[in-house]
Parts: structure tokens; C-alpha cells; sequence
């Protein structure tokens, strides 16, 4: 099976590991990777800040950019509610739809990939381990992938995982919200450390850049004990891929 | 505070920065909101295994009105009529006060008893009449509690929820004169002591409208604490003010929608009290007003109605859970978005009732998260809606919402923007500046504080670590088609 691997511009930028674990898992299934060169965003900071003709001329680049009939992985919930549903909304009545309705319907977050298209088994190689996890919210609500991502630690025999109190409460991040509203975004990330703290384990994980980047961010400010990590690259670990 | 004003983005952030540090205001919403949460969530578990296909009916019954919403205004204003009710309508807040003030003008009344109306709140009934010399005093305990310090409701539903029971306490101390208490039950009793008194005699009581039922033309009223029976029923003028979207078609859709707001709202089935009006006293009865008057109250109503997307957000019940799940609304509260209707679905309709630009700035007040459309008891879709809002401030939106053309938006963000679509709709310019900025990331860590957007950024957070060497690596990965 041949896919696209899209690796997001925080994958790109920041999360670059990460995006070199997520093709490894992939590969590791017997899956072959395509990577396009001229991949680029996904283009929600503009879509949520409210500039939509921008933002249609990122979509089309990204329908026209993977355009063989192969299913596009991505390893973040929240773009892939922007790419499967946004994208559509985005589109309603345009001339584009059905060229852009053909890209949406091939998108598919790596965890749900992973658990529904190739229905892994893993088996853990990893040391006892307390862990918790925080649920990106586009993920839980428009994407709707969670299940999966548990599912999958749920398959890894000496992890434990202690769920946040307020795990479908929101980090604050929000793309640009955390630049346009830091006071706000702060106080919420806040909780959410406070929240993560007290679950006293040893890291939290997330399976999506933009939270990690704002969780992390504002744990390492505080000299938060618990550690944080991007659930691909905890995966690769416990299946012995990762570095 | 007022509701029509223009606002400052230094108003907005001044209010906002005073909220967030404001830790006994904190401490009392999250625990208010906690338990707001907790007993919607075992109630549903527990009672309504339906809940989604209740939701459907529900959303069904409000989008069947609003699409013939005159037609069945006119035959709400036929039946009411035949009942004995007088029909009015305002189409301005201004309209609906002059009504109101002609009315305790013609019959020399001086003082008015209110039950609780969020739309006497949209028009400001409370100040209008103050400043004609009319006592407009509120029956509603949350509604008592911030009159007495002239505050404005802090939420739709429990408009004093910023306020414990020991803050309660001190407040009938200081304006009631009460003895210091903070049990709940002797709070309800000191209100109710002093209402008591205030009920005795009166001659004109005004009332909101959760239902106005177009087949029956009826008015159905949900409360709590009996105040709204007595502002409806023991005086001798009852008017209530009816936004047109209120409008149901039967006494079925009613309870449907019932059934969704009273666990929406605060996590029970029913309430204390629900009033179903069908008109004045009528002869040989024993109690009821001699006169009953609706206001049926559009306010640009009609303009929301007439949009293809925007007039979903007229199904709203008012239940408040919107503003419950909000994690802004749950750190800021409500007195922060300087507007009547705070919350997600305050920030949908609070522009389109008082203009976009008076209130640009309180489309930023969300962080998109979609908590408020998952539990929204009638689906409006709210993150999409406040995400057009702010397509309609850029002037990328479909151009419908009242005042957008005069919205100020950040020119610095609107360049931001278009270069970055430009770079993203182009495969090698977006690796030139991913390759730059991983060149000059170490700088961005000594200047970062010194550019707008990294330096708010960089208040509360570390810089994250710029990579930037995928394209190198992804080729060395064996087996991996690089194209």
C-alpha cells in the first residue's frame, strides 16, 4: 500500500523527529511512504483567524499537491479536522468542491490510520511507565481520532495511563488565540498544567504539535517536573523504532 | 457599564487583565462551573439515554419556526389576541422601552417588579426607566443580589454566579441592612423577606418569555424561585417582553424544548416552577392580571433571520451551557466581554445585535475549541459561526453581519496573513523561509522578545526548539519516495 505523508508545518518545523517516527511506524506496517517535496500547512492559521480566500488558495494547493488516489496520513487531529471537514465547509458552492470533497475523503489521522485501516498489534518493549494524555480538541470534536490513539495505548502492557481530570478541557493554544489572547490562553494553560501535575506521572503525552508546543512551552517557564512528549515519538520508543 | 458603546481593544484587554487576576472571581466560577458541568453530565448519563435524537427534535422544532418565522409570529399575534393579550411590537430596544414607559405612565405606576428577562437586559429597560423616573426593581434572587450593587448579570442563567454565599452575605448585610449570614436557606430567607414586601401592592410586573406558542398563542415562563408567578400574576398589569425568536409552533415543541433547557441550563429535569399564561384574569376567576401585554421585540432580529448561515443562532433557548463549557468564559466571566450575552453564543449574536464594530474585539474571546456546539441542546453551530465573524471583520465573510464594513481589523495581521498564504500555496518559497527560519531561530531566542507576536508568545512560554532539516532526513529514511 502506497501513502502520502504529510507531515504539517509544526511536524516541519519543530516537530521534526516526530515526523521521521510517524514514516517509521508507517513503514514498519509494510506501508510505503510517498513524501511531496512542496508540502507546506494545512492552512488553519488563516482559516481560523478568518481569512478565507486566503486560506482557499493553501486548499487548493494542498488538493492539487497529493492528487493520486492515495490516502493522505497526517499525524495531528486538528489538521485533520481542518483538512476532512473544514476543507468542505470551506468550499461549500465553489466551483472546486468536488476536486477538494475527492482530497478530504482521503485524509486520515495517523493513530486512526493505524488503528482502523491497518489494525496494528503492538507489543511493548518499553519499562513500567505512569503516563497521562491530553485530547487535542479538534481531534475530540471534529476529527473525532481519540479512540484510536487510546486504543493503541491501550495495547502497550506497561503503560499506565492516568487520565487528566479535565482532559476535554482546552490547552489555550488555539493557533493564533495564544498570540491574540496571551492573558487568557495563559490562564488556561495553567490549568492544564496544574491538572497534569497532579496526576503525578511521568510525562504527558499528546498527539498533537500545536498543544504540545503550548504545554510544554509554558511547563518548561514554571520548571514543571513532569515531562512532556509527542505521542509518535513515545509509540516509536515503546515499539523499539524511535532514537 | 453600558451595552451600545463603542469599545476599545484597551477597554477589552484592561477588563480582561482585572478578571483573570481577580482570584476570588476565579475561585467561584470554576467551582460554579464545575458543579454546573458535573450535574448536566450524571443527569444525561443517568435519565436521557435519548439525548442526541431529544437534540434533533429539538434543533428540528426551532429551525421549522425560524423558517416561516412571520407567518407564525402572525398567527402567535391572532391566537394571543383572541386570549386577551395585547400584542405590541418594538423593533428597536428604544421601541420596546416606550412601550413599556407608556404603559406605567397611562396607569401612574411608579415602581415595576421584574421577573427574570435577559431581553429587558438587551434594551436596557432597567436604566431607561431609572432615568424617567421609574423604579424598575428586580424578583429574580441572582437578579436582586447584583442590583443591589449595580452590577449587570454575569451570566444568562445565574446572573450572580460570580458571587459566594459569604459575598452574598455581606451584600444583604450592607444594602438590606440583614443580619450576617452565609447558609443558603437564611439567604433565601432574608430575599425573601424583603420581596415580600416589595410584592405587596404592586400594580405592574414584567416578565420574559422562554416559549411563545403559536397555536395557542400562550406564553410559557420557567423558573425557580415563584418570583416570576407572582411578577405575572399578582398585579394588575403583566407585560412580557418576547424576543420574535422565541416563537414555537406547539405545546409539543414546547416541551421538547423544555425538556432539553432544564438539564441543559443547571443539571435537573424540570424546574420549581413552570408558568404556562394563556391571558388576563377572565371573568369569574379569582387572581390573575386585568391586563396582559406581550412585546414581541426583534431588535435586528430579522437581520440574523435573514442570513443563510447566522440565523441558526436564533434557535437559541438560552440555557447557559454554552457559557457553562467555555474554558474563556470560566476565566473571565461574563462582566468581561462588555456586552449583554457573554459566552459562545454571546460572541455569535452580541455584534449582530449592537453592531460589529462595537464589538469587534469580542470575536477573539474564543478559542475554537467546539466544546460549546458539542453540548449546545439545539446544535447551533457555534464555532463556525464565531469563525465567520471573524471572516466578516476581515471582510472575507459573506459581508451580512450589522456594522461589519466599519470593523477595524489589524492591518499587520491582514499582511501576516496574505504572506503567509502565499508562502504556503508555493512548495519552494515555503521551504526557503522553513530553511531561514531554522537558520535564524537562535536569534529569534535573543530578538524574539523584541517581535509582536513571539514576544506574546514568549510571556508565558519557552521558544521551542526550530529544526527545520526534514526534507534532509526524509531522503536519508531507506525506502521512502522523496518526489
Amino acid at each position: 500500500m502506497r501513502v502520502y505523508f504529510f507531515a504539517t508545518c509544526l511536524g516541519e518545523a519543530v516537530f521534526s523527529q516526530t515526523a521521521l517516527n510517524c514514516i517509521k511506524l508507517l513503514q514498519r506496517e509494510g506501508v510505503e511512504v510517498i513524501f511531496k517535496k512542496d508540502q507546506t500547512c494545512c492552512g488553519q492559521p488563516s482559516y481560523n483567524s478568518g481569512y478565507y480566500e486566503q486560506t482557499r488558495e493553501i486548499v487548493l494547493h494542498n488538493v492539487r499537491l497529493f492528487k493520486e488516489d492515495h490516502p493522505i496520513i497526517v499525524p495531528s487531529g486538528s489538521c485533520v479536522g481542518m483538512m476532512a471537514h473544514d476543507y468542505l465547509e470551506l468550499f461549500e458552492g465553489h466551483k472546486a468542491y468536488e476536486e477538494v470533497k475527492n482530497f478530504s475523503l482521503r485524509v486520515y489521522e495517523l493513530a486512526e490510520f493505524l488503528d482502523k485501516k491497518l489494525e496494528v498489534r503492538y507489543t511493548d518493549l518499553g519499562a513500567p511507565i505512569k503516563v497521562t494524555w491530553h485530547s487535542n480538541c479538534h481531534a475530540l470534536r471534529v476529527s473525532k481520532v481519540i479512540e484510536s490513539a487510546k486504543k493503541i495505548i491501550s495495547q502497550l502492557s506497561n503503560v499506565e495511563l492516568v487520565p487528566l481530570q479535565r482532559e476535554e478541557e482546552c490547552c489555550g493554544f488555539g493557533g493564533t488565540f495564544a498570540v491574540k489572547e496571551p492573558e487568557i490562553s495563559n490562564a488556561m494553560v495553567q490549568e492544564k498544567i496544574h491538572d497534569i501535575e497532579s496526576r503525578q506521572v511521568e510525562y504527558v503525552l499528546s498527539a498533537d504539535a500545536g498543544c504540545l508546543l503550548n504545554i510544554s512551552g509554558a511547563m518548561a517557564k514554571v520548571r514543571s517536573k513532569t515531562k512532556s512528549m509527542h505521542f509518535y515519538d513515545f509509540l516509536a520508543q515503546r515499539v523499539g523504532l524511535g532514537v | 457599564m453600558t451595552h451600545t458603546t463603542t469599545h476599545s481593544d484597551h477597554d477589552y484587554e484592561q477588563v480582561i487583565g482585572e478578571k483573570l487576576n481577580d482570584a476570588q472571581l476565579r475561585t467561584n466560577l470554576r467551582s460554579a462551573m464545575d458543579t454546573l458541568i458535573h450535574k448536566r453530565k450524571d443527569l444525561l448519563e443517568d435519565r436521557y439515554p435519548e439525548w442526541e435524537q431529544l437534540r434533533t427534535m429539538g434543533q428540528n422544532a426551532k429551525l421549522k419556526v425560524l423558517s416561516q418565522l412571520d407567518s407564525y409570529v402572525q398567527k402567535f399575534e391572532e391566537n394571543a389576541t383572541k386570549n386577551g393579550f395585547v400584542v405590541h411590537y418594538a423593533n428597536t430596544a428604544k421601541d420596546a422601552n416606550e412601550i413599556i414607559y407608556n404603559l406605567a405612565k397611562e396607569r401612574g405606576v411608579e415602581r415595576i417588579l421584574k421577573g427574570k428577562s435577559m431581553a429587558s437586559e438587551e434594551i436596557g429597560l432597567n436604566q431607561y426607566m431609572k432615568e424617567k423616573g421609574i423604579v424598575a426593581k428586580e424578583t429574580d434572587l441572582g437578579e436582586l443580589i447584583i442590583q443591589l450593587i449595580d452590577e449587570h448579570p454575569v451570566h444568562i442563567v445565574v446572573p450572580a454566579i460570580h458571587k459566594n454565599r459569604h459575598q452574598v452575605g455581606k451584600i444583604f448585610q450592607e444594602k438590606l441592612g440583614a443580619p450576617l449570614e452565609s447558609e443558603p436557606e437564611k439567604l433565601n430567607g432574608i430575599a425573601r423577606k424583603h420581596m415580600r414586601g416589595e410584592f405587596e401592592g404592586f400594580k405592574m410586573g414584567i416578565s420574559g418569555v422562554n416559549f411563545a406558542i403559536a397555536n395557542e398563542g400562550a406564553i410559557w415562563l420557567v423558573e425557580n424561585e415563584g418570583n416570576g408567578r407572582m411578577c405575572t400574576t399578582a398585579c394588575d398589569i403583566h407585560v412580557a417582553i418576547c424576543g420574535i425568536e422565541k416563537m414555537v409552533e406547539s405545546f409539543e415543541d414546547a416541551s421538547i424544548l423544555n425538556n432539553l433547557l432544564c438539564p441543559s441550563a443547571v443539571g435537573v429535569q424540570i424546574t420549581c416552577y413552570q408558568n404556562i399564561i394563556t391571558g388576563p384574569r377572565q371573568e369569574g376567576e379569582l387572581d390573575g392580571p386585568k391586563e396582559a401585554h406581550i412585546i414581541l421585540l426583534d431588535h435586528n432580529r430579522s437581520n440574523i433571520l435573514a442570513d443563510e448561515k447566522y440565523y441558526k443562532a436564533l434557535s437559541c433557548i438560552r440555557c447557559g451551557t454554552c457559557l457553562n463549557h467555555c474554558p474563556v468564559y470560566d476565566k473571565i466571566g461574563g462582566h468581561a466581554y462588555l456586552a449583554t450575552y457573554p459566552g459562545p453564543i454571546g460572541v455569535v449574536i452580541t455584534p449582530q445585535l449592537f453592531g460589529l464594530d462595537n464589538y469587534a474585539h469580542i470575536a477573539n474571546l474564543c478559542s475554537l475549541c467546539g466544546r460549546c456546539g458539542e453540548v449546545c441542546p439545539v446544535k447551533i453551530p457555534l464555532p463556525e459561526l464565531i469563525r465567520d465573524l471573524r471572516a466578516e471583520k476581515t471582510h472575507e465573510g459573506r459581508g451580512v453581519v450589522r456594522g461589519y464594513k466599519d470593523t477595524k481589523h489589524s492591518k499587520l495581521e491582514e499582511l501576516g496573513m496574505k504572506a503567509f498564504a502565499k508562502l504556503a500555496s508555493n512548495g519552494t518559497l515555503w521551504r526557503a523561509a522553513m530553511a531561514m527560519s531554522s537558520t535564524f531561530a537562535p536569534l529569534g531566542k535573543v530578538f524574539g522578545h523584541y517581535t509582536p507576536v513571539l514576544k506574546k508568545w514568549l510571556r508565558y512560554r519557552e521558544m521551542p526548539k526550530v529544526q527545520g532539516s526534514l526534507h534532509a532526513e526524509v531522503k536519508k529514511l531507506p525506502g521512502v519516495i522523496y518526489e
